[in-house]
């Protein structure tokens, strides 16, 4: 009785949509979290008559068989590559990023990583960091006794002191593009590696190659919508009900079967 | 004597074979762009030794794709492709072309336009859909043209099988024309959004239902001729 085992397949993949749909709802506040979406795909295909078979010695063929399908599999969870909305905060360190790009950041092992979260801190030495202390490409420092932080859109850094009118070029922040965003790996921590998937990181500036803009002072929201996020949970839950229906009714074909004497 | 059984036994086989089509189309409830299947029962005639009358079989020899129009839904993804009436999306694999109603794309590192098993997606002229890094918010058109600032880069065809009884299916929301495929004119294609399932869970339940009940009630039947055979062994035997 395949029945039983390709509803099981129908239900796991009901099961991971669900998965994703909490996932999604749980980081609704998550800065620039982009929603991830449950794709599936049939599975095999077992022929019990192949389409153009010979059924008669006169050459006729079969048109078109009976292909029997074995259930569904999930085929993505990738991510919706979304702007999501701007939200003023006023922290000089806050950016958002208005268009494609993704700030680099250094983990503690020496490899580079890609964020869109733009809530930067600084360490007690200046130097300009992520929220988990992993330092912001390329490196820019801001001396203790600045007074303000100015960054503009191309992502200059500038830095203004109490003793002088003219502010003081701290460095530029550089973006990273990437021919397949869907293909990075996810780390956590809105942290994301380059796969072979995504294709090597273009480093450039702000701006540049078709990469978005800095904006200081505001932070980029998640792009889950809360809306899409219930009608897939409703239709994902139903059609977890479906699935489970079909067992039972597999199942009592079965029981009628072992009746007979 | 046995007839009557066999008779039976070859619609309850096909019966356990419709539950299955039945269970395939409702774990595929929601696989983008996947087609719902059926299967076509046909009467196998037989003639029997010495007799005048053949003997008449149920026999499970087709199954039909049904390529109605699914359920379009907003995804809001750039690449999400949904096709609004006839056509497939035309796809390149190992195995030769295929066609395609899953509009779900991405680029891969190369830039290529491909499916999520990593297959390509052909355009008109039948070459791969090619979208460099640095061309900034890409558009695509009703007629499949996909354009980047205002420059076009490609047009993504939709095809047609000649004949659509010719169409297998293969897996990943595959199906393969073993005849010619023709462009299709006319076909929309909607950025943004992404076709679902053709399956109607309603009519799903109800057959399956109907097809529950028609195989307890041909078990019953089996029965009742198994309880006439034991009478006759035993009357006859006495």
């Amino acid at each position: 009785m395949r029945a039983l085992q390709i509803a099981a397949t129908g239900m796991s993949a009901q099961q991971m949509r669900v998965d994703t749909v909490a996932n999604n709802l749980a980081n609704m506040s998550t800065t620039a979290y982009n929603a991830r979406r449950a794709e599936f795909a049939d599975l095999h295909y077992q022929q019990h008559t192949r389409a153009g078979t010979i059924s008669a010695a006169d050459g006729t063929v079969v048109p078109t068989g009976v292909q029997l399908g074995l259930g569904a599999r999930p085929a993505s969870v990738s991510m919706q590559v979304q702007q999501g909305s701007l939200t003023m905060t006023g922290g000089d360190l806050d950016l958002a990023i208005e268009g494609r790009g993704w700030l680099e950041v250094t983990l503690p092992d020496g490899r580079p990583a890609y964020t869109r979260d733009g809530g930067l801190k600084r360490t007690g030495e200046g130097l300009i960091v992520t929220s988990d202390g992993y330092e912001v490409a390329p490196g820019i420092t801001i001396p203790t006794e600045a007074r303000q932080i100015s960054i503009n859109a191309q992502g200059e850094v500038w830095a203004y002191f109490v003793d002088r009118v003219e502010p003081e070029r701290r460095g530029q922040l550089s973006l990273a593009g990437f021919t397949n965003e869907r293909g990075l790996e996810a780390l956590g921590s809105n942290l994301f590696v380059e796969t072979e998937a995504s294709g090597p990181a273009l480093s450039s500036s702000p701006g540049e190659e078709g990469l978005g803009t800095v904006r200081q002072g505001y932070l980029e929201e998640s792009s889950v919508d809360p809306v899409r996020e219930l009608t897939e949970m409703i239709k994902a839950q139903r059609g977890y009900e479906l699935n489970a229906k079909v067992i039972t009714a597999a199942d009592q074909m079965l029981a009628a079967t072992t009746q007979v004497r | 004597m046995e007839n009557a059984t066999y008779t039976t036994l070859t619609r309850q086989s096909g019966l356990l074979r419709e539950i299955q089509v039945l269970a395939h189309n409702i774990a595929n409830l929601s696989t983008t762009g996947f087609r719902r299947e059926g299967l076509l029962f046909s009467e196998y005639m037989r003639n029997l030794d010495g007799e005048d009358e053949p003997l008449s079989m149920a026999a499970a020899n087709a199954h039909q794709t049904y390529l109605t129009q699914g359920a379009v839904t907003m995804t809001g993804g750039t690449l999400d492709l949904a096709i609004e009436g006839d056509g497939f999306f035309l796809i390149e694999t190992p195995q030769g072309e295929r066609l395609t109603r899953a509009g779900h794309f991405s680029t891969d590192a190369s830039g290529e336009m491909v499916t999520p098993d990593g297959f390509r997606l052909l355009d008109l002229g039948g070459a791969p859909v090619f979208i460099p890094a640095d061309a900034g918010p890409i558009s695509i058109a009703r007629d499949g043209t996909v354009s980047a600032g205002g420059q076009p880069l490609a047009q993504i065809g939709l095809v047609q099988p000649e004949d659509p009884a010719t169409l297998t299916r293969a897996s990943g929301t595959l199906h393969a024309a073993s005849g010619p495929v023709l462009p299709v004119e006319g076909g929309v294609v909607l950025q943004g959004f992404l076709e679902e399932s053709n399956v109607n869970p309603i009519s799903e339940m109800a057959r399956m239902i109907e097809v529950q009940r028609a195989y307890e009630a041909g078990q019953k039947f089996l029965d009742r001729e198994d309880e006439r055979i034991r009478s006759v062994v035993q009357t006859l035997g006495r």
